[in-house]
Order: C-alpha cells, then sequence, then structure tokens
C-alpha cells in the first residue's frame, strides 16, 4: 500500500474543516478542501478519476471535526485502489453516524468539560492563570494527537476503516471520560462559586444558593433551550430595577 | 476605557477567540475561560479576566456543541467583559454587569452563527455546477470566502460586545451595594447553568453520582480554603 503524499497539508486544513459550515452540505466543503493535497497524485496519474474524486469530496459530510480525518483517509485511500464511486459514496455516509456519535461522547460530553472542569478547581485553589495555559498546552496536545491518528488510521485501513474503528481504544475512553466530566464539573463549578462569592461572606453564599435554585426550576420547568442566558438577564435586571426602585 | 493599542488587541482577539468556536482551529480559545484571562491581560488586568473567564465558563458548561444545535457564542463577549472590569477596578461592583453584558452577545452571537450558516449555504448553492464539475478553485474559494465571513461576523460582534460594555461603563455603573447585588445574582445565574447542563449531560446514570461526589468534594475543599 503506497504512502499518500499530502498528509501535512491535510492535517493543517482539517483544523478547519467547519470553515464552511452550513445545514446542507454541513462539513462537505470542508471536507473537499482538506482532501486537495490529498488527491493531487491522483491529479497527475488518472485526471478523470480525480476530477469525480473531488465531487466526492466536497459532498454531504458530517461528523464530529476531530474525527473527520478517520472518513478522509478512507474515502482517499478507496480512491486511489480504485473502489467505486458508489461504494465511497456509501463509506463517508456510513462513517458520519459514528465518527459524529463517539467524537460527541469522548470529546464535547467527556474530555472537554473533564478538562474545564480541572482548570477551573485548579485556578480556584490556586488563585493564578498558568492552569488555563496547561489546559490550552495538554488538550491541544491530545488533540493534534488525535488528527495525527485519525488520518492515519483512515488512510491506513480504507474501507475497512470501520473495523479499525472498532478495535482503536477511541470508544472505550467513552465511558471514563463521561465519569472524568461528571466528577471535574461537579468540583470545578463548585469551587468555581465558592471562589468567586468568597469576598462577599456566607450571607453571599446563600444568597448564590437560592439564585442558583430558582435558575434549576426554571430551567427544569422551561426546558434548556436558552434558559440559563434569559434567567441570567432576567435575573440581572429585576435586581437593578430593584434597587434602582427602593434606592 | 482602552487604550487605543488595547482596543485594536481586544478586536483582534475577540475575532480569533469567535473563529475558533466553529471555523477553526477549535483549540479551546473560544471557551471564556480562556478568551477572559487573555483579554483581561491585554486590558492590564489579567486577575479581572479570570474571575470574568471563570463567571462566564459557568455559563459555557449549559452548552453541549453536538451536531447542528444552537448555543451562544460566550467568547467576544467574554472579551468585551473582561475588558469592562478591568477598566473598573473593583471586580466585586462590575462582574455582574459585565456578565449581563456577555450574556447579551452571546445570544445575538448564536442569532448571527445561524444567519452565516444560512448565507454560506446559499453561496454553496449559486456555485453547485461548479462543484459538481469537480472545480477545485470553487472548492478553495468557498472554504476561504466562508472563514472570512466568520471572521467578519466575529469581529462585529466583539466590536458590538465592547460598544455595549462601554455604554454600560459610562451610563450603568450602579453604586457599590447594587454592584455587589448584580454580582451574586450572576455567579448564582451561572452554578444554575453549570449545574443544569451538568444534570442533563449525566443523565440518570453513573456519571450523575459522580456529578454529587464532585460538587460535594469542591465544596468541602472550597469551605476548608
Amino acid at each position: 500500500m503506497a504512502a499518500v503524499n499530502g498528509q501535512l497539508g491535510a492535517l493543517l486544513r482539517l483544523y478547519f474543516v467547519q470553515g464552511a459550515w452550513n445545514y446542507e452540505r454541513m462539513l462537505g466543503v470542508g471536507m473537499g478542501h482538506a482532501a486537495d493535497p490529498l488527491l493531487a497524485e491522483l491529479a497527475r496519474t488518472d485526471p478523470e478519476r480525480h476530477r469525480a474524486a473531488v465531487v466526492r469530496s466536497a459532498e454531504f459530510f458530517n461528523s464530529h471535526p476531530y474525527l473527520a480525518g478517520v472518513a478522509l483517509g478512507a474515502s482517499v485511500r478507496a480512491e486511489y485502489d480504485g473502489v467505486s464511486g458508489d461504494q465511497i459514496t456509501r463509506l463517508r455516509r456510513a462513517l458520519c453516524s459514528p465518527l459524529g456519535s463517539l467524537g460527541d461522547q469522548v470529546f464535547w460530553a467527556g474530555l472537554v468539560p473533564a478538562a474545564v472542569g480541572a482548570t477551573a478547581a485548579a485556578v480556584a485553589l490556586t488563585n493564578a492563570w498558568w492552569p488555563v495555559l496547561l489546559l490550552l498546552v495538554v488538550f491541544n496536545a491530545v488533540r493534534a494527537y488525535t488528527g495525527v491518528w485519525a488520518l492515519r488510521t483512515g488512510l491506513g485501513n480504507g474501507m475497512k476503516v470501520g473495523a479499525a474503528i472498532n478495535a482503536s481504544s477511541l470508544g472505550r475512553l467513552a465511558a471514563p471520560a463521561a465519569v472524568a466530566a461528571g466528577f471535574m464539573v461537579g468540583m470545578g463549578g463548585a469551587l468555581a462559586v465558592g471562589w468567586l462569592a468568597d469576598p462577599f461572606g456566607w450571607r453571599a453564599v446563600v444568597g448564590v444558593a437560592g439564585v442558583a435554585a430558582a435558575g434549576l426550576a426554571v430551567n427544569r420547568l422551561a426546558g434548556p433551550r436558552y434558559a440559563a442566558p434569559r434567567f441570567a438577564l432576567v435575573a440581572l435586571v429585576a435586581t437593578f430595577l430593584f434597587r434602582w426602585v427602593t434606592g | 476605557m482602552e487604550h487605543p493599542g488595547s482596543l485594536v488587541l481586544l478586536l483582534v482577539w475577540g475575532t480569533i477567540v469567535g473563529l475558533d468556536l466553529v471555523s477553526g482551529p477549535q483549540a479551546l480559545l473560544s471557551r471564556p475561560l480562556v478568551a477572559g484571562t487573555v483579554a483581561g491581560a491585554i486590558a492590564g488586568d489579567p486577575a479581572a479576566g479570570l474571575r470574568v473567564g471563570l463567571l462566564l465558563e459557568l455559563f459555557a458548561l449549559d452548552v453541549l456543541p453536538v451536531g447542528a444545535t444552537r448555543y451562544p457564542d460566550y467568547g467576544p463577549g467574554t472579551v468585551a467583559a473582561a475588558a469592562l472590569v478591568a477598566a473598573n477596578g473593583d471586580w466585586t461592583t462590575t462582574l455582574g454587569l459585565a456578565a449581563g453584558v456577555a450574556v447579551i452577545a452571546g445570544l445575538i452571537g448564536d442569532w448571527s452563527l445561524v444567519r452565516l450558516r444560512h448565507q454560506i449555504a446559499r453561496s454553496i448553492q449559486r456555485r453547485s455546477d461548479l462543484l459538481a464539475r469537480g472545480d477545485r478553485d470553487t472548492i478553495r474559494r468557498l472554504q476561504y470566502a466562508s472563514i472570512g465571513r466568520d471572521a467578519i461576523r466575529s469581529l462585529g460582534l466583539t466590536a458590538l460586545a465592547l460598544a455595549i460594555a462601554r455604554m454600560v461603563d459610562a451610563a450603568l455603573i450602579p453604586d457599590p451595594l447594587t454592584g455587589q447585588l448584580l454580582t451574586i445574582v450572576a455567579i448564582g445565574a451561572g452554578a444554575a447553568a453549570a449545574l443544569g447542563g451538568a444534570i442533563r449531560s449525566a443523565g440518570r446514570g453513573r456519571r450523575l453520582g459522580w456529578l454529587a461526589a464532585g460538587a460535594v468534594a469542591g465544596s468541602t475543599l472550597a469551605w476548608l480554603r
């Protein structure tokens, strides 16, 4: 299996795979843009096939952005292997849900809140900004590794990429990441609230708890969509008006 | 409020933060904790930025950016909020108002993101013939133009948030007691947002237990400090 050139260019472009995100093709145009350096060799050897591959590369696609490289690599490998266009299109579509679901569970609902919660806790405990820098360095190292792994897994496995995803440790990360997120958000949130309310004394803590309880009740009754920011605005305006009238 | 040089840097930073949310590189730069800390440093008070960032981060923890869901864009507003608090010295009296500015900007940011996505879709539709012919230049142009549009959106949102912050600074800075009350209300609302989002994400499984354990551990540590 020959190595595919243009991997560094594709990796860099994958960082902006959502650059043209829209409700029709979703990540499609971004995928087409990232595929371009990988397909350069095909343009030289088989221009007709290359043109068809470019069309397919920019069609509808959706997944978690950090894992889009898996589908990109697999479909490019399939193009070089001479797999039929219909099969490649089916492969891309079939990868949307698992890559989206896996990435959402591992990153958006797992590692990101866990890392942010841990950072919030560290900021509150140390009263310093270095945990924020540490968050950026560590998380982006993980993100860069994931990007390289995703593209190489796709390029190395082509049409058999589904089995490679199943065999990887990524799926097994979802459960511990969820546990870490739960614990860290709980701890980081409590410490952050304590740190912010500390200068106001114990009466402020009671006030914060009261507002939080009211906010949670509104969240449960009104549904989650914008309940939190809207509740915050209403509570702030009501407090301001109350003080204006009584002051 | 800000030195002209700082204002330019805040606008640049707000643009980067706005781009990071969706277009890229999605490197956590748009998280309020990061956006606020850097903005505070630019405005000359990193500690104020850290406080603003941490408070707005509680609101952002309510958001799960899955698929095509809509959510507030808190980053550029956090930049303006950090500048507002940094300009006034005493964070205890301005943090609540600043949080209000950031939340308003966040909701406008959500609306602007939806507009942007429709605009990009229309742009792609107009070039569907070229895309169907496999024209690489069209793909490249669409990609760069879309990122450019998001940069303009992010810059505009940051400028708007800074303008709102400046108006608040000029006309709405209240007496210290009212300012502190607003800050306490904002902290409570942030706590409700973080907890509401965490409970929703946890569902009824094992994660809910870990969330409770974390909250108890955090509360104990906060009390011991």
